[in-house]
C-alpha cells in the first residue's frame, strides 16, 4: 500500500509541476497553450534517450529541461504574432505532430514499441522503496523551487507586466512595451518545467511509448489548473492533487459500480474527471484556491 | 512654428468603406487641441492610426521631428506619444497602484533576469518609481483606490487611471478619446482643471475627441470638425461651432 500511496506521489507531483508550468503560461500571462504534452514528451524522450546513451542522469535532466524551453523558441515566435487563439491551435496541432515523429521515426524511438529499460533515478539505492521515496522528495525539491520562483516572479515587475498583458495587450502596447518578447520567454519558461517533468517521468515509468503521450495530458493538465484555480499558484498545487485523487479514486470506484469491466473503467473515469470539472465551474467557477473577482 | 503631432493625407478604408478621407491636423507643442464629429465621423480611427494600432493606407504621420507613420504603437508611445482609449484599457486585475508602476519606463525590472539576479537594483528602482506613481495618484485623487484591483472602479476613475497610466510614460503630448463620456458633472470639471494644470506646469500637448462640447470649448485652442472621414472646419472653438456647416454636419441641421 505504501509502495502505492508513493506511486500515487509521484504521479501527483509531475503533474504538479506541469501545472505551475501551464499556470505561469495560461493563469499570469494568457497564453492558451493547448501543448504541454509536447514539452512533456521532449523532456521525457531527451533524458531517456541520452541516459540510455549512458549519459548520467543530472545532465540529462538538464538537457530536457533545456530542449523542452529551445524547441518552445520557434512555436512562439511564429504564433505569438498571431492572437492567442492560434497559439491554441498550433501548440495542439505541434503536440500531435510531436507525437508522430515520435512513432514514425522509429530509429531513434523504436516507435510504437517504446524505449524500455530507462534507468530509475536514485538507482544506486536498490529496487525498492527507498528509490522510489527518493525521487519522492527530489520531485518536491524541485516543486517547492518552482513554487518559490512563482511566487517572488508574480510580485516582481516582471511577473506585473505578463499580468497586465494578460489584462489587455493592446494597452501594453500603448504604454510602449512589447509583449510578444515577454511572452515567448514565458512560453519557454513553462515549457522548460514540462520537459523537466518529463524527465521525472522517463525516469521513474522507465518505460516509454508514443500512446503516453496522447492531448488527453494536456487536458488533465488544464483541468487540474482550472479547478485548483487559474492564475495562483497555491491552485496549481491544489488542483492537481484534486486531479490525483479523482483519476486514481475512480479506480476504486470500479469496486462499487457493479458490471464495469477493465476497459469500460477507463471511460467511467474520464467522465467522474469531467463531472468534477463541470461542478466545479458551476458551484466554484474561480476554483479551488482562486478569489472570487 | 513647427508642430509636435502633425499628420498630413492620412487615408484609411476599411473593406472598401472610406473612414479617413485625406485627414491633415497639426498640434504645436503645448497644445491643447479638440476634435468633435458624429458618431462614426472617423475620430478614433484618426486616434488608432496615428498612435499606430492602425497601420493608414496612406499619409503621413509626424512627431517630434520624425517621421512615424511605419512605427509600431510601442515605439510611438516610447517616442512620447501616449493615448487614452474611448472605453478604458485598465489593467483589470492589477491595483490602482500597480497599473501605473506596470507603465513606467525601465531599465532593469522588466527583463527575465531580473527575476532571478539583482534583486537589490530592482528594489531601488521600484521604490523611486512608487514615489511618482504615488504622487500621480495624488494629482489625480485616485488615492483612496490606490489599492483596489483597476477593474472594480467606477468609469471616471477608470480614465484618470489611463490618464496616469499615460503620465508615468512623461509624454510629450497624450491623444484623450472621450475623457468626459459617461462621467459625472463634477468629475468633468476636475478632470478639465487636471488637464489644464498638466499642460500649463509640466508642457504636455493634448489632443481631445469629446462630445461634451461645453466643457470642450472652454478646455481646448484649436478645434477641428469632421464629418464622414474628413475635417470639414477647423479654428477657434467658439467660432467653428457657430459655423452654419458645422452645425449642419454636427446637428444634423436641427438647431
Amino acid at each position: 500500500m505504501t509502495a502505492y500511496l508513493v506511486a500515487v506521489g509521484i504521479i501527483a507531483l509531475i503533474y504538479m509541476l506541469l501545472t505551475i508550468g501551464l499556470n505561469l503560461q495560461y493563469g499570469y500571462t494568457g497564453l492558451i497553450n493547448f501543448g504541454v504534452v509536447a514539452f512533456f514528451a521532449i523532456g521525457a524522450y531527451a533524458s531517456a534517450l541520452l541516459t540510455l546513451a549512458g549519459w548520467p542522469l543530472l545532465p540529462a535532466f538538464v538537457v530536457a529541461m533545456v530542449a523542452a524551453a529551445v524547441v518552445a523558441y520557434p512555436i512562439g515566435l511564429l504564433s505569438l504574432r498571431l492572437s492567442d487563439d492560434y497559439l491554441a491551435v498550433v501548440t495542439l496541432g505541434f503536440s500531435e505532430v510531436v507525437r508522430l515523429v515520435i512513432q514514425q521515426e522509429r530509429w531513434l524511438t523504436h516507435g510504437v514499441q517504446g524505449l524500455p529499460g530507462i534507468p530509475r533515478i536514485f538507482h544506486s539505492l536498490g529496487v525498492g522503496q527507498y528509490a522510489e521515496l527518493a525521487t519522492l522528495a527530489a520531485l518536491a525539491l524541485c516543486n517547492l523551487a518552482a513554487i518559490g520562483l512563482m511566487l517572488h516572479l508574480v510580485r516582481s515587475p516582471y511577473g506585473r507586466l505578463i499580468q497586465a498583458i494578460r489584462d489587455d495587450e493592446v494597452a501594453v502596447e500603448a504604454i510602449g512595451k512589447d509583449p510578444r518578447r515577454l511572452k515567448v520567454q514565458v512560453f519557454m519558461l513553462g515549457s522548460g518545467l514540462a520537459g523537466l517533468a518529463g524527465a521525472f517521468y522517463a525516469h521513474f515509468i522507465t518505460y516509454l511509448s508514443p500512446d503516453q503521450f496522447l492531448p488527453l495530458v494536456t487536458f488533465y493538465v488544464w483541468i487540474a489548473m482550472i479547478i485548483g484555480g487559474t492564475g495562483r499558484t497555491t491552485g496549481a498545487v491544489a488542483g492537481s492533487l484534486i486531479l490525483m485523487v479523482f483519476l486514481e479514486g475512480s479506480r476504486f470506484a470500479r469496486d462499487w459500480i457493479p458490471g464495469v469491466s477493465e476497459v469500460q473503467m477507463a471511460s467511467v473515469r474520464l467522465a467522474l474527471v469531467g463531472l468534477a470539472l463541470i461542478l466545479f465551474t458551476m458551484y466554484r467557477p474561480q476554483g479551488m484556491m482562486g478569489v472570487r473577482r | 512654428m513647427s508642430a509636435l503631432l502633425a499628420a498630413a493625407g492620412v487615408r484609411k478604408s476599411f473593406d472598401g468603406f472610406l473612414v479617413l478621407d485625406d485627414v491633415s491636423f497639426a498640434v504645436p507643442e503645448r497644445g491643447l487641441t479638440g476634435i468633435v464629429g458624429t458618431n462614426g465621423a472617423g475620430k478614433s480611427t484618426l486616434f488608432a492610426v496615428v498612435s499606430g494600432q492602425l497601420e493608414a493606407d496612406g499619409g503621413r504621420v509626424t512627431f517630434a521631428d520624425a517621421d512615424i507613420t511605419g512605427l509600431p504603437p510601442t515605439r510611438r508611445a516610447r517616442l512620447g506619444l501616449g493615448r487614452t482609449f474611448q472605453v478604458p484599457r485598465e489593467f483589470a486585475h492589477l491595483t490602482v497602484r500597480e497599473n501605473f508602476l506596470v507603465a513606467a519606463r525601465r531599465e532593469y525590472g522588466e527583463t527575465l533576469r531580473s527575476v532571478f539576479i539583482g534583486w537589490g537594483r530592482v528594489r531601488r528602482e521600484e521604490r523611486a518609481l512608487r514615489e511618482r506613481a504615488d504622487a500621480w495618484i495624488e494629482f489625480l485623487n485616485l488615492k483612496q483606490v490606490r489599492g483596489k484591483p483597476a477593474g472594480t472602479l467606477s468609469g471616471g476613475q477608470k480614465k484618470l487611471l489611463e490618464l496616469g497610466r499615460m503620465l508615468m510614460l512623461e509624454p510629450k503630448c497624450i491623444l484623450l478619446d472621450e475623457p468626459f463620456a459617461g462621467v459625472n458633472p463634477v468629475l468633468v470639471g476636475e478632470i478639465s482643471t487636471r488637464i489644464r494644470e498638466l499642460n500649463a506646469t509640466h508642457g504636455i500637448a493634448f489632443v481631445i475627441i469629446e462630445h461634451h462640447l461645453e466643457a470642450l470649448k472652454a478646455l481646448v485652442g484649436h478645434l477641428y470638425v469632421m464629418d464622414q472621414g474628413r475635417i470639414i472646419a477647423d479654428g477657434d472653438p467658439t467660432a467653428v461651432l457657430a459655423e452654419p456647416r458645422v452645425l449642419e454636419a454636427y446637428m444634423g441641421g436641427v438647431i
